[in-house]
């Protein structure tokens, strides 16, 4: 099989070659007066932190120096090691080291050879004459793990964000908004021109995928191209971005980073009750433009917050996303893993921080000690383990948050309606109760009376009405049974009129006022504690000063520590440097298929440096500017010439920047794996856009797939044809059975964050998309409203299915090639005419210009 | 594989997208990929040249699900012998918690010396017994976890939570394929059912599908979608396979900077090819009769494991890198879960693999396979010597100790290692952990698992761990 995929890193080397050949004079060995300053900082910035996290362990450590090479200083380096030179100045690119970390014949490092931008990076520094700093009076004085100090807070991701000036450029027309000079700028810089603008199909089309996550209908292309008003495309961006649509490809985005999933893994992969309100909630989020700084204090804290509303309690389901074991063999190393497991999360997901690294020791390449990986962690240890069920239930007030008043406030509380209501509540609890115990009655006669395990296995739902079963007629009547399955049934009716007063959701719990007392853990074992840590930020992002975070002391009666809210004022503050950066560069990777910095959930050491760090900065800004609201940041982007260049390259572009990391041209993808079925749907006028949330839709999974679960078919349920032909966000993620349709085309696998998807050619795509049971029977869907749409006409048959997934006129030679397959397939192949027309809609399906985007 | 028309670089750059997750990939690979034709995409799958001489270069993990009991099976505990019933103190932990004191259930089967080596088996292999001389056992196995979900991800993938690629994803992302017409990861699962957990035991995790295992059905269309459908003949689906070939190639002459658009042309004579290949694979109708009876094909009991057994050498034969096979399925009995009647249980399930797997061996061997074919035999974990429940002979689970075996591909034949104590209840001497396995198992395949990383979360992640593991040299030639 095949993959395609994989990254910059692989570029062979001489291509590297010819970008470094492209940015520095070659010959330059003596370092000029005037550039000490420039090649001292560009020391500082990028090359000492790869000599620490890389190298200096063996060349620089105090005890022994491997094969006598020292990196500690530009005197120690230029000396040699025991075999000679390691780096020639008089010809840098016969340099040892070179060879060494380009894993030529040497290999350096011995573990893995470094990033494909650090060796850039290196190369350059050789190339200079390797200069060292002249803070440090040239001398690297530390080794191990990196160190938190002024070196550190200089790392670029970690200072604040600048207020970059928008770059000079020649061509002034082709700048439409400051996006534009800064692309521009750089192009101009190493010689180079934009790509032409994409014609005005192929730019639709982008603009909708990448909005809305599905294709224009022809009618909508039509009215676009009959529009010759100036604003006609800014009109179109703005309708997109207001449409439900836009938050529903958004929030899947989202639901990537946070690992959503539905159920909880491993064992018996039970149901997470109401997950799916999370994400609602951030469809919503998404459409109503939150501000994303609000955002992030729903999702952090929405039970903590000064005024909390039933979308900052369902947001709290953040925390109750993850894999969980319901049967640990460990309970306490089980406890923390789910601590890891947010830490993790939050770290990569808001900050673009890998801390999660930092568990069972010092962070080995960024610099995060150990200790302040479980500071970080303590912000969460009031947290409450996950349960099943209720025990992370919480009622969201839904109806009686604005009923309830507020506190000080001349808003007084409703206290009539709210005793109205919960008269209400209680006889819905009553009736409840009523039939819980009446089930209960059932299971707790027939649970004594099994065999061996089989009392343990009845524990689990999942197990019950199969172990009914086995003993029916012996250890439980048939009538007994019966009557079991009605009270199941007749709970589920009731639970369907649960009062809002009563409405529960998934949600963070705390176990009170006062969090559990945080260690550091030695390798990260919970039962060798060491010492004792307070909350506190990294501390690589504080001033050295800085005191650890003042925690208000809580009410008695509060139900968490209020230890969270610190957080979430901390990462949503405009002060904070990676926030608003991570932001922004995700809303760009998701525009133009990569970030301006690729590693978008690592800004760290080992993180791709940006491509264009002033560029990032400005949008940075821009977001804060308004009012951290996402909607203008798109509509920036998308009316940028930058959005709307061509996927064609000028002919010098791939030669001089394979990788396009100055952004000469648009980068053709493909679809995504939801954009895919998606697609699949909508040209075949038959998806559902009427689903805009509520619980999960379950399409058909074929049953050799079921067959690999333990009980086959278990935790997926049925749905309406109509209902299954929702948009892919709204199926159901249960983790241990994906749709083959999704998973085939790189749907993540849901149990950790996944900051950018692969996208894998393989044959069996090819297999699903020719022989699959979903496009089989979409391509009878699309057949049959091709078919009520233009008649009988072969000819119009084709032209109407090639126009609807190409998005654009065929022109005659593809419709006649159409026609040349369904008259072969009627006259050789036997078939009749309708089949034959089938056959061309599968076909379809399967065109690259379909699956791809320009 | 397949040189996808003379194309630029362009591929590495467009499928970048965002994605970089391969970063030590890179040191990984190093030379096969760096010194890559410019013209060839990068394809995973490719076959690798090993870090090290390969003792092996095919993997069978015969993987018992249930956890079957090592003291009744291959380790010979005499010391039980007239202890039935007897309440002792002994420290436990399965299912039903910590324990600290039990009644003894003495193994329910004879032990008897076979083979040049003198090893102990219990009368429920019989036929395997006669193998012994090429089999190295490991008495002194542990893992973290009785319980069977979290103990079998870790025998799958080395961790007690899911979400990290399995064994077989890790061998084909070291080693790549040697057959682009089959998976190299293939899953053949106990028609009762799948294993709990699911998928889960043999996802990819964040690595790409492609290194995920492929469920293969012993009977019918192996592999899902791979048949065409009932109402298309092969000439009507060529005819839509050339058609899309005809637009499609014309696509990609005006998308000329992106060969992957050239890689899914492809891709569909790949898959065309696969429906083929992948059901010459598994017909064994053109094995002889004695070949399958050597497997107990003819035997009701034998027939399932036998034929999947059967399976396993011809993937082999077809350069398949990583089969696993799974005896049990399901919930209870249904798998080696001897909770309730011990002899039942184990009767059932050992009767039906003996003399598959007995089968396996020697067939291996007479082909000249078996000493390039790595063999492993093993559940979650083992059980305890104690009852469960106050009555009955069923065992609760026992991670502390169990029992583990290996043949073939650089294995030392006729050894033994470790041991449990006198009871069988937990690894006394040489204890060896799952990451130890895991380690063996990569060192054989001429991987060093110390370098077999994969760059995720901002860690150089390993099958073996962090920290590492040492293979177990004791039971390596």
């Amino acid at each position: 099989m095949l993959l395609l995929r994989w990254s910059k890193l692989f570029l062979p080397v001489f291509f590297v070659l010819t970008l470094i050949g492209m940015f520095i004079p070659t010959q330059k060995v003596v370092q000029a007066e005037g550039n000490e300053k420039t090649s001292a900082a560009f020391f500082d910035k990028e090359v000492q932190p790869i000599l620490q996290a890389h190298c200096l362990n063996c060349h620089g450590a105090e005890k022994k120096i491997k094969g006598g090479i020292d990196l500690t200083s530009r005197e120690k380096l230029l000396k040699g090691g025991d075999n000679g030179d390691v780096v020639a100045l008089s010809n840098p690119e016969t340099s040892i080291m070179l060879d060494a970390i380009r894993h030529g014949e040497r290999k350096m490092p011995p573990r893995g050879k470094l990033p494909q931008s650090q060796i850039d990076t290196l190369e350059k520094w050789i190339k200079m004459g390797v200069p060292y700093s002249i803070n440090s009076s040239g001398v690297v004085k530390h080794h191990g793990p990196p160190k938190v100090d002024e070196e550190a807070r200089k790392f670029w991701a970690f200072k604040p964000v600048n207020i970059s000036t928008v770059p000079q450029v020649k061509n002034h027309a082709w700048v439409i908004n400051p996006i534009d000079a800064f692309i521009l700028a750089k192009l101009e810089e190493n010689k180079m021109v934009p790509a032409a603008t994409a014609d005005k199909t192929t730019l639709l089309r982008r603009l909708y995928f990448n909005v809305t996550g599905l294709p224009p209908a022809p009618k909508e292309i039509e009215s676009f191209l009959a529009d010759n008003s100036p604003d006609a495309y800014e009109k179109r961006v703005d309708l997109l971005l207001n449409s439900n649509q836009y938050g529903e490809n958004w929030a899947r985005h989202w639901l990537d980073l946070v690992r959503y999933g539905e159920t909880n893994s491993f064992e018996r992969d039970g149901l997470k009750l109401n997950a799916w309100k999370y994400r609602d909630y951030v469809i919503s989020s998404f459409n109503s433009d939150k501000p994303y700084n609000q955002f992030i204090k729903e999702q952090l804290a929405g039970d903590e917050l000064e005024k909390t509303t039933r979308d900052s309690m369902v947001a709290t389901a953040y925390y109750r996303l993850g894999i969980w074991d319901d049967e640990p063999a460990d309970r306490e190393l089980s406890y923390f893993d789910q601590l890891d497991d947010i830490v993790s999360t939050t770290g990569q997901a808001f900050l673009g921080l890998t801390i999660g690294c930092a568990r069972c020791h010092d962070h080995k390449i960024d610099p995060f000690p150990q200790k302040d990986y479980y500071r970080f962690m303590a912000f969460f240890h009031g947290i409450n383990s996950y349960g099943n069920g209720s025990a992370s239930q919480r009622v969201v007030d839904g109806e009686i948050q604005e009923l309830k008043g507020i506190v000080n406030s001349s808003r007084k509380p409703d206290e009539k309606k709210l005793r109205e209501l919960e008269v209400k509540a209680q006889e819905y609890d009553r009736d409840i109760n009523n039939i819980n115990q009446k089930i209960g009655r059932i299971e707790s006669d027939f649970q004594p009376k099994l065999p061996g395990g089989q009392i343990d296995d009845f524990k689990q739902d999942i197990h019950k009405p199969l172990l009914f079963e086995k003993h029916l007629g012996k250890l439980i009547s048939k009538e007994e049974y019966e009557k079991w399955k009605e009270l199941i049934k007749q709970r589920e009716e009731l639970k369907k009129t649960r009062p809002l007063i009563r409405e529960t959701s998934l949600a963070v719990i705390e176990q009170g006022p006062k969090a559990r007392d945080t260690f550091i853990l030695v390798r990260g074992m919970p039962a060798a504690k060491g010492d004792k840590v307070d909350p506190g930020f990294p501390t690589v992002m504080v001033p050295p000063t800085t005191t650890d975070p003042k925690i208000p002391e809580p009410d008695a009666k509060a139900r968490s520590s209020g230890r969270r809210k610190i957080l979430a004022d901390w990462i949503a503050s405009p002060e904070n440097p990676l926030t608003s950066r991570v932001m922004a560069n995700r809303v760009w990777q998701f525009h133009f298929g990569r970030g301006i910095v690729r590693s978008s959930s690592n800004f760290g050491y080992m993180g791709t440096p940006p491509t264009h760090p002033e560029l990032l900065d400005y949008l940075a800004n821009q977001l804060v500017a308004n009012d951290w609201k996402l909607k203008p940041l798109h509509r920036l982007i998308l009316t940028s010439n930058a959005f709307k260049m061509s996927s064609k390259s000028v002919p010098i572009a791939v030669a001089k920047d394979p990788e396009n990391d100055l952004l000469s041209h648009f980068d053709l993808r493909r679809l995504s794996a939801e954009e895919l079925r998606d697609s699949i749907l909508a040209v075949s006028g038959n998806l559902n856009l009427k689903k805009t949330n509520g619980p999960s839709i379950y399409p058909i999974i074929p049953r050799e797939v079921l067959a690999g679960q333990s009980v086959p078919g278990s935790g997926w349920g049925k749905s309406t044809p109509t209902e299954a032909a929702s948009r892919s966000i709204f199926v159901h993620i249960k983790r241990s059975l994906a749709l083959p349709i999704l998973q085939v085309f790189d749907s993540p696998d849901p149990d950790s964050p996944c900051p950018s998807r692969f996208t894998t050619t393989q044959p069996a795509q090819a297999l699903a998309l020719v022989n699959g049971d979903f496009a089989s029977e979409q391509a009878k869907v699309l057949a049959e409203d091709v078919l009520k749409t233009v008649g009988n006409n072969s000819s119009n048959q084709v032209a109407e299915t090639l126009r609807r997934v190409f998005q654009r006129h065929p022109n005659q030679d593809e419709i006649d090639r159409g026609i040349r397959f369904i008259n072969d397939s009627i006259q050789k192949d036997s078939l009749n005419a309708n089949e034959a027309f089938q056959r061309f809609c599968l076909l379809a399906f399967n065109l690259n210009e379909f699956i791809y985007l320009n | 594989m397949q040189n996808f028309c003379g194309n630029t670089r362009r591929e590495f750059i467009w499928q970048t997208g965002a994605g970089f997750t391969g970063v030590a990939l890179a040191g990984m690979l190093e030379d096969s990929f760096f010194k890559a034709n410019a013209a060839q995409p990068f394809n995973p799958l490719a076959p690798k040249k090993p870090h090290r001489d390969a003792k092996a270069t095919s993997v069978i993990f015969l993987y018992m699900y249930g956890g079957p009991s090592h003291i009744d099976t291959f380790e010979y505990k005499p010391a039980l012998n007239g202890m039935d019933g007897k309440t002792i103190d002994v420290k436990t932990f399965g299912r039903g918690g910590k324990k600290t004191s039990g009644r003894i259930v003495e193994p329910r089967w004879k032990f008897k010396q076979y083979g040049k080596s003198g090893k102990y088996v219990s009368d429920l292999f019989p036929n395997l017994a006669k193998h012994v001389d090429d089999i190295s056992f490991i008495h002194s196995m542990t893992a973290d976890s009785p319980i069977h979900g979290s103990a079998m991800i870790q025998m799958n993938t080395g961790k007690i939570q899911s979400g990290a690629p399995c064994m077989g994803s890790w061998v084909n992302y070291g080693l790549g394929s040697e057959n682009a017409n089959l998976p190299g990861f293939v899953v053949m699962l106990d028609p009762r059912g799948g294993p709990i957990s699911g998928a889960k035991n043999w996802s990819s995790g964040y690595m790409p599908a492609q290194y995920e295992g492929t469920l293969f059905r012993s009977q019918g269309s192996p592999i899902l979608d791979l048949s065409r459908r009932a109402e298309m003949s092969d000439p009507q689906q060529r005819r839509i396979l050339d058609t899309l070939s005809q637009y499609n190639s014309e696509h990609a002459l005006h998308n000329k900077d992106y060969s992957a658009l050239n890689a899914r042309v492809a891709s569909y004579e790949l898959a065309y090819r696969m429906q083929s290949s992948a059901p010459d694979a598994t017909d064994i109708s053109k094995e002889t009769l004695k070949t399958q009876s050597l497997y107990g094909i003819d035997n009701p009991k034998t027939a399932v494991f036998g034929r999947q057994c059967l399976l396993a050498r011809r993937l082999v034969e077809r350069g398949v890198r990583f089969i696993q096979l799974y005896s049990g399925g399901a919930h209870n009995d249904d798998n080696w879960d001897a909770h309730g009647d011990l002899e039942k249980n184990h009767n059932l399930h050992a009767g039906e693999t003996d003399l598959p797997i007995a089968g396996l061996l020697a067939d291996l061997k007479q082909r000249g396979l078996l000493e390039s074919t790595l063999i492993i035999w093993g559940g979650e974990f083992g059980r305890q010597p104690t009852a469960e429940y106050a009555k009955g002979s069923g065992r609760d689970h026992n991670a502390y100790g169990f029992t583990m075996w290996m043949a073939g591909g650089g294995i030392k034949g006729g050894t033994t290692v470790g041991c449990t104590d006198e009871i069988g209840n937990k690894a006394v001497e040489k204890p060896f952990h799952v990451k130890h396995l895991h380690a063996t198992v990569l060192d054989r395949m001429g991987l060093d698992p110390e370098r077999l990383t994969y760059f995720y979360g901002g860690l150089d992640q390993k099958l073996v761990g962090v920290e590492g593991a040492e293979p177990i040299k004791d039971i390596m030639l």
